[in-house]
């Protein structure tokens, strides 16, 4: 490996450089985040010792709220999308009945759909229905942005098991239900794995639709919240514990990546068959 | 005809299900609508409802509260004679066209860079540290910008005093005639993941023959990435071209978080001033037409999509 790593150096050297540059802001943030303020005055680049683990005491107390919600309107959503949207991709895939096709292509339409279109449509919907500032009225609204894709994903997914599967099913006078929770559910693991991780990622990253259909800090998820977060550290110039909550908010992703590398990677580029 | 030659409506609805008594049929016609059903409720509430109505409601004047006032194409030929949607466009157009270049340039380098490593152990190694960043919500990342570009605490502003041009640092994000340039540079330098992503599973379906007789012909590296590389994945860069374009059109959140717009209007985006129209202003009705100059962008770009680009790029880990 040495060996291979020497003739390859000048590679070696340009991705390091690259690597370093992208990851600096993190590298930052990391760094300052167990400063205290005199430490981030004085020593601004450098690593300064002792570390202050609390600044993330003082970060945790503010910014938890805001995480636990977003991980709540994360979980709901992808759980809701994972089940609406095989459910559908099943029919789309393997049942037989009149209209099929137009249905199908009426769902696919909506992958053309902006986000940025039915904002305000949502919005003022929202406060028709009496949903706005409340989390169920989130929830859905999280789990219908996402629920073409995640239809189309599990069509096509459904489509390319052996058909051999159905037949037998078919033979031993298995309902339609029966096939979907004894047979397409436990074949789509892999695919409920990729597209719900690729749920979670856009919902966990999405600030526009929660900065307005949001309104009450208590119900913030964190990309709201941690704008809520800094203006209330910046004003105090508390810049080690602003750093040490912009690290927790990393966190928790952070620890699904580890732990789940390969799958991570596969739904971050599940959006590559996004029309 | 192999599969992939065939129009993509009858790839798409092929089914291979057997002959099927009429019964089945029937039961088949109930379940099968039944399992839409939940999906469909979704959709049709807070999907095609509010898509529908941001179409109708983009030719009225409504403030939210009272009813809407139907006028006709006002609100597009306000829009027209507005020389702040044509400064956002402008905008828009200039960041899409510097940032799409560099999104696909640089992925695209670094992809071909990590694929000749010869260790694949390293090749891993390093589109795990490139990918990594995805874990950091975008907003942490607007964030830290932010504060890099601060006047008086920033690094940006540190780093020009040690190399001793402290009289010159520029006020990144005050200055009008550098905001625009500064909110594109937030991400430097570039190496978008899923960029990355597609172009490496696009260079590792090159196969092995070709590369192993550019070896042996002795081609030299740049004769190698345009006359090899660059033509083959020429469809994950259509694929990525069209991809970044749309996701720049609808980018709100960073001027939204950065600049607000400003310093006056040097930062506006078409999405940004719907937002501001309509959350701001109350201008429902205004704000629902820039939505509507956006979703058709995004259309014609999807239908280029559609039209030229072929729609699935696999990706194996």
């Amino acid at each position: 490996m040495w060996k291979d790593f020497r003739k390859d150096l000048p590679s070696h050297s340009f991705l390091i450089v690259a690597a370093l540059i992208a990851l600096y802001p993190f590298i930052y943030m990391i760094m300052t985040s167990f400063k205290s303020n005199v430490e981030f005055y004085h020593n601004y680049f450098g690593i300064s010792l002792p570390l202050h683990f609390d600044n993330y005491v003082v970060a945790w107390q503010a910014i938890s709220p805001y995480l636990l919600n977003s991980a709540l309107f994360a979980a709901s959503g992808v759980i809701i999308m994972a089940l609406t949207g095989s459910l559908a991709g099943y029919s789309f895939a393997r049942l037989r009945y009149r209209g099929k096709p137009v249905i199908f292509m009426v769902v696919i339409s909506l992958l053309m759909i902006p986000g940025l279109l039915t904002l305000i449509p949502l919005f003022l919907e929202m406060k028709g229905l009496r949903l706005l500032n409340s989390r169920i009225g989130m929830i859905l609204a999280f789990a219908a942005g996402g629920q073409a894709f995640t239809i189309f994903v599990f069509r096509q997914s459904i489509a390319s098991l052996p058909e051999e599967l159905f037949e037998a099913a078919r033979i031993d006078g298995y309902s339609e239900v029966r096939v979907y929770l004894n047979i397409v559910l436990p074949l789509s693991k892999p695919i409920i794995g990729t597209v719900s991780i690729f749920n979670l990622l856009s919902i966990w990253n999405n600030y526009l639709l929660p900065l307005v259909l949001i309104n009450s800090q208590g119900k913030y998820p964190l990309t709201v919240g941690l704008m809520a977060f800094r203006g209330q550290f910046v004003y105090n110039a508390q810049y080690g514990p602003m750093f040490a909550g912009y690290t927790i908010a990393s966190l928790p992703l952070l620890l699904l990546f580890l732990f789940t590398m390969r799958l991570f990677m596969r739904g971050l580029t599940a959006g590559s068959i996004k029309m | 005809m192999s599969n992939r030659q065939r129009p993509l409506t009858t790839r798409l609805f092929t089914t291979s299900d057997a002959r099927l008594s009429l019964s089945r049929l029937k039961y088949q016609w109930k379940s099968g609508y039944g399992m839409l059903l939940p999906a469909f409720v979704l959709l049709i509430m807070f999907m095609y409802y509010p898509a529908l109505s941001a179409i109708v409601l983009s030719f009225s004047s409504w403030d939210g509260f009272n009813s809407p006032i139907f006028n006709g194409l006002r609100n597009y030929i306000t829009l027209v004679k507005d020389p702040v949607f044509w400064i956002s466009i402008r905008n828009v157009a200039v960041w899409a066209a510097v940032k799409t270049t560099l999104e696909i340039a640089v992925p695209l380098f670094v992809a071909v860079l990590i694929y000749h490593l010869r260790s694949k152990r390293m090749q891993y190694i390093y589109r795990v540290i490139f990918v990594v960043p995805v874990v950091v919500p975008d907003i942490v990342l607007y964030l830290i910008w932010s504060f890099f570009f601060d006047p008086n605490i920033g690094v940006l502003g540190h780093l020009f005093s040690v190399l001793g041009l402290s009289g010159v640092t520029p006020n990144w994000l005050g200055d009008p005639n550098i905001a625009l340039f500064a909110l594109m540079s937030v991400g430097f330098p570039f190496v978008v993941p899923f960029n990355l992503l597609i172009f490496f599973a696009g260079l590792q379906a090159i196969p092995e023959e070709v590369m192993e007789s550019a070896r042996i012909e002795g081609v030299g590296r740049t004769r190698r990435f345009f006359q090899i590389e660059l033509p083959l994945v020429m469809g994950q860069m259509k694929l990525l071209l069209i991809l970044t374009m749309i996701q720049l059109l609808q980018n709100v959140t960073l001027p939204l978080v950065l600049t607000n717009g400003g310093p006056g209007y040097s930062t506006y985006v078409p999405g940004l001033l719907m937002y501001l129209l309509a959350f701001q202003n109350g201008q429902f009705g205004l704000g629902m037409a820039v939505s509507m100059v956006i979703f058709i962008l995004v259309l014609s770009l999807t239908w280029i999509q559609f039209r030229y680009i072929r729609p699935g790029t696999e990706y194996t880990a």
